[in-house]
């Protein structure tokens, strides 16, 4: 679950994610307004004492890739890649920065964010709007700060002065320095073209474990190309004259393509510059077919054609949403690890670590999908008693006793998962909704009576005491508050809070008696209580 | 008049398979680069590609596939786009770079044909009659697509001596190169109507990674009673 920051909040890390490979991704825009987003390394003293580290749309990774610049995806201006487990000593904190492009100033702004994503999921979120600004030109929006250890600030301040007034801030001596040296290694890559061609972001010879292997975050659908995306990086800025240090690191085309994984967005294909030579671009079939696939398509090297050297990277390049290799594409699958007894790993899976609390779990009998550790599964019977309410009632569950020390993954038919934490407190929930408990909750089968139900009354389990409860709807719930007028069908209803009062109303209508033909909508629950009583009811009739 | 349909137009074609949505496969097909894919998935097509069911080749690697009514699949040649889905099953797109991964029969939907596979009867699951855990092993350079029903999670199995254990029916793909074995957590009470409904699981060890879905096939894969 996304953390929401507001200004000046910090927090652990290791408290949002057990993860070190982050994804930060920076949403800002405004009417007119263009942006460069970038990174910086510091050292202890806040200074930019290495330019490497300075990671920018003309340098976008640190020498050992510890922070690469992914460019704009998922919905984001701007992303970065941050394995903070491999950046190196002697950086103890990354800002992310935002920079104005020509005229204007923060307080334009649309609102935007910074977020932090691991695993496949958003687990922090700063966001902003113009009114947090004035007259800034540039802002730091974000900080990993290394005390004891690593740890997230939203930080929201900015500079009168733009992206000078920033560099001042990180050491402005080393702008002065750098500055005559650095047009020179930028000559080779520019020219007429603009500075994000290909060739530019040739990435260094070395083996890189390319950014394919991150999993960015997932998007409903990967947003169209921003038509401004060129003309950001192709205005002369600023930042030009004094860039890129190392630059010879970053500049000679790359001989083959990019392992880093371009977005597309900014490799408009119609506009691509002729791939210089050696550019390696292997002649892949470019199937002569007209109406079908854009030209893209045929990027793809055929395999085999690989050039050798490229040989692990031969696949098809820019593909943003998966990489390389098994692992990589299964990345952002992967099991996110916390403290907690009660994981969601995602909407449908649930993970209870049977360790932590030390009491046996009940879930619903067949519903463990995996688990690591020695966990023993024991049959629960309901009882006697049970057996005779079960039976008379329906409101029976079949359930096994999970105990042991080792983590249980459950899951029922893909149906969304809720873990839902009682302190204290009771719910209702219908016996078919549960699927897991911890053992230490009381349940016990409530009868509603109503006139027009079948069979003359219905029946709920109230689950009461401390614990948590994992109820499954199918399809996304919609958790109502209860007012005055609120009514569900009785058999789309999954859960209530016990508090509310159930009330059987049936709609009896002259015409209903006197003609053939139902609404089939005829017997409803209606709810009473205090504010703060909720009902949830899922998209699906049982 | 379709202004909010707008938004699901396919997005640009950036690699052989990509997923549209996260229940739909897109394979941009070229000639010469045959996919084989699941029968009966293709949802819609664009361009000229030819469908070709049980080919030769299938048969003669999946002669003893376990489903008796011939080997599912079928190979898709041609040029064009090519869409697959499976009953809204969520796909995950793999590329598959020089490593390998053993899928489950019911959860693989389509990759490439040039790519070494085969049919595998899982090691220590054999010994039920008449059923089995088939699984088709793939590997080489290029694309796997696999189903999933819900979002899938990826376990690493962490390298030592520890074991994950998995229930078959969730078992989506894993490592070639764990070691397997099949565990059985069957008690005398099960016989009586008193199991846990938890039998039989497969466990893992080693080095490598177990994709699990959350959800439960109802196939009669591997029926046990428990």
């Amino acid at each position: 679950m996304a953390r929401e920051f507001q200004r000046g909040h910090k927090a652990r890390i290791s408290d949002l994610t057990a993860g070190t490979d982050l994804y930060v991704g920076v949403q800002i825009s405004g009417p007119g307004l263009t942006f460069d987003i970038s990174c910086f390394g510091l050292d202890a003293d806040e200074r930019l004492s290495d330019d490497r580290y300075f990671v920018f749309f003309n340098q976008p990774k640190s020498p050992e890739e510890s922070i690469q610049l992914l460019g704009g995806q998922a919905g984001d201006t701007e992303a970065f890649r941050v394995t903070l487990d491999r950046v190196p000593a002697q950086i103890q904190k990354l800002s992310f920065t935002a920079t104005l492009d020509g005229a204007g100033q923060m307080s334009q702004i649309a609102p935007g964010y910074i977020r932090i994503v691991a695993g496949g999921e958003e687990v922090a979120r700063y966001a902003f709007n113009g009114s947090e600004f004035s007259t800034e030109r540039a802002v730091m929006l974000g900080d990993f700060y290394l005390k004891d250890v690593w740890r997230f600030a939203a930080v929201g301040q900015g500079f009168d002065g733009g992206l000078e007034a920033l560099l001042k801030n990180f050491g402005g001596e080393v702008m002065e320095e750098e500055a005559p040296a650095a047009p020179a290694p930028q000559q080779p890559s520019t020219g007429a073209a603009p500075v994000f061609a290909p060739p530019a972001f040739g990435a260094p010879a070395a083996p890189a474990p390319a950014p394919q292997g991150f999993a960015p975050p997932p998007a409903a659908t990967p947003p169209p190309p921003p038509a401004a995306a060129p003309n950001v990086h192709a205005a002369p800025t600023i930042i030009a004259p004094m860039s890129p240090p190392g630059g010879g690191q970053v500049h000679p085309p790359a001989p083959a393509p990019a392992p880093y994984g371009q977005p597309p967005q900014q490799q408009p294909y119609g506009q691509s510059p002729p791939p210089p030579p050696g550019y390696g671009q292997p002649p892949a079939p470019q199937a002569p077919h007209a109406p079908g696939p854009p030209p893209g398509y045929g990027q793809q090297p055929a395999f085999g054609q690989v050039p050798g050297q490229q040989a692990p990277y031969g696949a098809p390049q820019g593909v943003p949403r998966t990489g390389a290799g098994v692992s990589a594409a299964l990345q952002m699958f992967k099991e996110t690890p916390t403290g907690q007894r009660w994981t969601l790993q995602n909407s449908k899976l649930v993970r209870v670590d049977l360790g932590m609390g030390g009491q046996p779990v009940l879930a619903r009998q067949g519903s463990m999908v995996l688990y690591q550790g020695k966990v023993d599964f024991g049959y629960k019977g309901a009882g006697f008693a049970g057996r005779i309410v079960g039976n008379a009632t329906g409101q029976e569950m079949q359930l096994m006793r999970c105990t042991g020390q080792g983590q249980v993954f459950l899951a029922e038919n893909a149906t969304h998962l809720h873990p839902v934490e009682l302190q204290g407190d009771a719910i209702c929930v219908s016996a078919e909704s549960v699927l897991a408990f911890d053992e230490s909750l009381q349940y016990e089968v409530r009868r509603i009576e109503g006139h027009g139900i079948p069979g003359g009354a219905l029946f709920t389990m109230q689950f009461q005491g401390t614990g948590t409860i994992v109820v499954k709807t199918h399809g996304t719930p919609v958790v109502l508050p209860v007012t005055p007028t609120t009514f569900a069908d009785a058999n789309a209803v999954v859960a209530w809070s016990a508090a509310s009062q159930v009330i059987v109303s049936s709609q009896v209508r002259m015409r209903r008696n006197a003609y053939p033909g139902d609404t089939g909508e005829s017997v409803n629950l209606q709810f009473r209580g205090a504010p703060g009583n909720f009902i949830v009811v899922q998209p699906y009739e049982v | 008049m379709n202004q909010p349909l707008a938004g699901y137009a396919p997005a640009p074609v950036t690699a052989r398979m990509e997923t549209h949505g996260d229940h739909m496969l897109k394979v941009a097909m070229q000639t010469g680069n045959d996919i084989l894919a699941r029968v009966g998935s293709m949802i819609a097509y664009e361009g000229f590609i030819q469908y070709e069911p049980n080919p030769p080749a299938v048969r003669q690697i999946a002669r003893d596939w376990i489903t008796g009514e011939g080997a599912p699949l079928m190979k898709c040649s041609g040029d064009g786009l090519l869409y697959l889905a499976d009953y809204g099953a969520n796909v995950v797109v793999i590329n598959l770079n020089g490593d390998g991964i053993s899928v489950n029969a019911t959860n693989l939907l389509a990759f490439d044909a040039h790519l070494t596979w085969g049919v595998e009867r899982v090691k220590g699951l054999a010994k039920f009659a008449g059923q089995g855990l088939w699984n088709t092993r793939i590997s080489g350079q290029g694309w796997v697509a696999l189903t999933s029903r819900g979002k899938p999670i990826v376990v690493d199995c962490g390298g030592g001596e520890d074991e994950t254990y998995v229930d078959p029916d969730a078992l989506v793909a894993w490592s070639p190169n764990l070691r397997v074995k099949g565990k059985r957590s069957f008690k005398a009470q099960s016989l009586i109507g008193r199991g846990s409904g938890e039998a039989y699981q497969m466990a893992f060890s080693g080095q490598g990674i177990v994709v699990v879905q959350p959800s439960e096939d109802s196939t009669d894969r591997l029926r046990v009673r428990g």
